[in-house]
């Protein structure tokens, strides 16, 4: 049954806060950073079950095996982040992300240049983010079934550019993303950690990223707010769009070829990392670090399980459980904000 | 009836959450045919009181007894098997089933799980019918307005044959037209012997149809006697704990101001249509627009919001034209700030800290290069929480976790940070306890003292005789009426322009 109001708050009228300090408050944390510093203790977790049935597990070569590895979806998080915030979901990344891997080959081959190339995928992935978001914003169709249209498009786009088969880059010593290192670790994890830094101080510090969590957390006030919620609504998609698209490049010059097949699940597993992280379903609520943290979480499952020669498709599954669980744990920590 | 025995007895009901002590040892009893009020500010332990009879919470000490047999609720569904039924503020009904159909609910006629839509309705008719209520059964619920929806409820509980009635501020969102029809239907159950336990903001309403008034302050009844022995006056000094304030808070006569919002021939003709609207609020004034539910007075404050594209007519805000209305930013620029009457859905962002709450609509002016200027930001907040005499924790709290009073001092706080031109509130102190009301009051005062216009769209007729200096009546989308100084005693002759009872 529901009733208007959950526990009662006391009335703060009377300066009473309600029931006793809780644990939190007494160690002077946010909601926000114990929760991130509980996500990271299960990544300990993780971490220290894998090291136990297998040594080799925490090698520093191995950490970056994991970095490297997990920057893809970690760069395809940090947009689907933007998404979830402000309310939404964007399902086209798993169509967007085989689109930029095949572009990024197929202009790369044809001598653009590494850079020019980059700019151009990300500027594609852009134009399919407007697009979204003015499905999303202008035509008012829900998230999941716009991006869910936009998903079989941009992925089929991808099979037809690729022509239904690979595109290995033409000249591998040359110009592919990974021929740079930086004090030994692929620059594809600088690539992750860089945007992961910027992603944060955007959501935190400006004036977009506010007016984000506002949009997400009640769309209508932050309307009467004179907030632009339709313009702030199509950045978000565009972010998510450019964002997928460069991860896609990334995976590419990782495989070495662009494939119309590689990356179409980056939409589960990428919402599977940001609600990890702590991101509510309802939107307004999440941020960079517990997504960075669900990322590396879901890296380093995926890691063990190969190191243990567990087969890809327990892998499969067990993504599917981790989204299962975190989306459980988000409810319950949603209706326990609404009832307090 | 038996005279002996109440319909129900509560006695030392006590509950605590943590440290706090939200019931303590509350004693007292209903007859059959009794209606009493349970009063209270937000706080005081009303709901927590309705949701121990309502079977939703347990209590940790104290007994409640129906008809003389102590009982206790497992759960909302044993109290309703105990002849309990509870109809909180939001409804709870099946939106997409017919009047009908919600009334059966539960206990649908016919048998082996057969049921028809015939029957349904016969069933229903009958019910209806018992109680001489007058409702479009075949209907869906969801297209009924809130007033039937109500009577719904009300039959839905009483074909279930309940004797006893709680209902939680039934009229906090009803015009009064309704609301007089609701306190009518109240009386009758009565009169037919069922318990009614009656929460209420509204003191008018307590001393028409009531017959006891217990006053709950702090957790403890404070006071419980019959209403023909005691006064508004002496109840709100229960609630308070103190002897009330003067509540009459419109100023004196106000020499001619300059305009500083000027509306000619606004029209709408949509539902709720508006008809050749011109009014002006000066500098420094508070004009009331009265008017009930679907009067046109909310979509003259919704437009002027920027809600609404579709009305014609002239704006002007401080001597300049608008040229158009047509988005809650435009009338931002305009420099109209506009305080929604929903503070949940449409006001705030319950997540938001307040600091953010108070500095959403003029981030634009906190941003440098697109970052936000924290420091600035804060000592902004700082400003204004104690403007609006806000009490928080810290004003990193979650917004959403302050009481109503609170959290609308907020909506009005961020609207005051643009420094509008002039404030347009709706519904400026529903569903808000009578201190925090009386705050409110006296700071939207101090506002037009300060020289802030002011145009205030209420269907509280205390709050628009009280606040307004000149008073405007909407009527089908007309001002029919206009009372220069009202006072309390203007109080009729705004309800009888209004529409109201005679």
């Amino acid at each position: 049954m529901k009733t208007t109001t959950g526990a009662p708050v006391g009335d703060p009228a009377v300066g009473a806060p309600g029931a006793g300090p809780s644990p939190r408050r007494r160690l002077g944390l946010s909601e926000g950073a114990l929760q991130t510093l509980l996500l990271f203790g299960f990544l300990v977790l993780v971490a220290a079950y894998f090291t136990s049935r297998d040594p080799d597990f925490l090698t520093s070569r191995n950490a970056v095996n994991i970095l490297v590895n997990a920057s893809v979806i970690g760069i395809v998080s940090l947009g689907q982040l933007f998404a979830l915030v402000s309310g939404g979901f964007d399902l086209s990344v798993g169509g967007i992300v085989p689109l930029g891997g095949v572009g990024f080959a197929l202009l790369v081959n044809a001598d653009y240049g590494v850079l020019p190339a980059v700019v151009l995928v990300l500027a594609a992935g852009g134009v399919w983010g407007v697009v979204n978001g003015l499905l999303i914003a202008k035509a008012r169709i829900n998230p999941l079934i716009a991006t869910l249209g936009t998903l079989s498009v941009t992925g089929g786009l991808a099979l037809t550019l690729a022509d239904g088969v690979q595109v290995p880059f033409v000249d591998v010593a040359d110009g592919v993303l990974t021929r740079r290192q930086l004090f030994d670790v692929n620059n594809h994890v600088w690539i992750f950690l860089g945007l992961a830094v910027v992603v944060f101080l955007v959501l935190r510090y400006t004036s977009y990223g506010r007016q984000l969590y506002a949009v997400g957390g009640n769309k209508q006030a932050a309307r009467l707010a004179g907030i632009r919620v339709d313009g702030v609504t199509v950045i978000v998609y565009v972010v998510s769009g450019a964002l997928a698209a460069l991860a896609g490049a990334v995976l590419a010059s990782q495989l070495l070829t662009g494939s119309g097949t590689a990356g179409t699940n980056s939409g589960l597993q990428s919402i599977t990392a940001v609600i990890l992280g702590g991101a509510a379903l309802s939107g307004g609520v999440g941020g960079v670090p517990g997504t960075v943290i669900g990322v590396l979480i879901l890296g380093a499952l995926a890691n063990g399980m190969a190191i243990l020669s567990v087969p890809s498709f327990y892998q499969t599954m067990a993504t599917g459980a981790v989204l299962l669980v975190a989306v459980g744990i988000s409810q319950f920590r949603s209706s326990r904000r609404a009832a307090s | 009836m038996d005279a002996g025995t109440p319909a129900l007895s509560v006695d030392g009901l006590g509950k605590q959450y943590g440290r706090q002590r939200v019931l303590e040892s509350v004693s007292f009893s209903l007859r059959r045919g009794e209606v009493a009020a349970l009063l209270g500010e937000n706080g005081a332990g009303k709901s927590t009181m309705a949701k121990v009879l309502a079977g939703a919470i347990s209590p940790d000490h104290g007994t409640v007894a129906v008809d003389g047999r102590p009982v206790t609720f497992a759960s909302p569904r044993s109290a309703l098997l105990q002849g309990i039924s509870f109809m909180p503020q939001e409804l709870i009904y099946v939106p997409r089933l017919t009047v009908a159909e919600n009334i059966c609910l539960g206990r649908l006629p016919g048998r082996l799980g057969s049921t028809s839509p015939r029957a349904i309705r016969r069933r229903a008719q009958d019910e209806a019918q018992t109680f001489d209520l007058d409702l479009p059964l075949d209907r869906s619920m969801d297209s009924l307005p809130l007033a039937q929806q109500q009577q719904v409820e009300i039959l839905k509980a009483l074909a279930r044959r309940s004797r006893i009635l709680l209902l939680d501020e039934p009229t906090a969102a009803l015009s009064s037209r309704d609301s007089d029809q609701l306190l009518q239907l109240t009386t009758t159950l009565a009169a037919r012997g069922v318990a009614v336990l009656y929460i209420s903001h509204r003191l008018d309403e307590v001393f028409r149809v009531c017959d006891t008034a217990h006053v709950l302050r702090n957790g403890r009844l404070v006071s419980s006697s019959p209403v023909r022995d005691t006064s508004p006056r002496e109840v709100i000094e229960h609630m308070l704990g103190r002897p009330p304030e003067e509540i009459d808070f419109s100023s004196e006569a106000r020499p001619q101001s300059r305009p500083v919002l000027e509306l000619t021939g606004w029209h709408r003709d949509r539902i709720p249509a508006l008809r050749d609207v011109s009014l002006v609020v000066g500098e420094g004034e508070i004009v009331g627009l009265y008017g009930v539910r679907g009067s046109g007075a909310e979509t003259i404050a919704e437009t002027l919001g920027g809600l609404h594209a579709d009305v014609t007519g002239g704006t002007v805000v401080s001597g300049r034209p608008l040229r158009h209305l047509s988005t809650p930013l435009a009338a931002h620029r305009a420099g109209i700030s506009y305080v929604p009457a929903d503070r949940k859905s449409q006001g705030l962002v319950a997540i938001l800290p307040i600091v953010q709450s108070l500095s959403l609509a003029v981030l634009r002016s906190l941003t440098r290069l697109g970052v936000v200027r924290r420091r600035r930001e804060a000592a902004a907040a700082a400003g204004l929480a104690e403007q609006v005499q806000l009490r928080a924790r810290s004003l990193t709290q979650p917004v959403g976790e302050l009481s109503g009073g609170n959290q609308q001092k907020v909506l009005v706080g961020s609207r005051l940070a643009a420094k509008p031109k002039v404030l347009v509130l709706q519904e400026p102190t529903r569903g808000v306890d009578v201190g925090a009301r009386l705050e409110l009051h006296r700071l939207l005062r101090a506002l037009a003292d300060e020289g802030t216009g002011q145009l205030l769209v209420t269907s509280d007729v205390e709050e628009a005789v009280g606040l307004s200096d000149r008073l405007l009546v909407v009527r089908d989308g007309r001002i029919v009426h206009e009372i220069t100084h009202p006072t309390h005693a203007s109080q009729p002759e705004a309800l009888q322009a209004a529409g109201g009872p005679e």
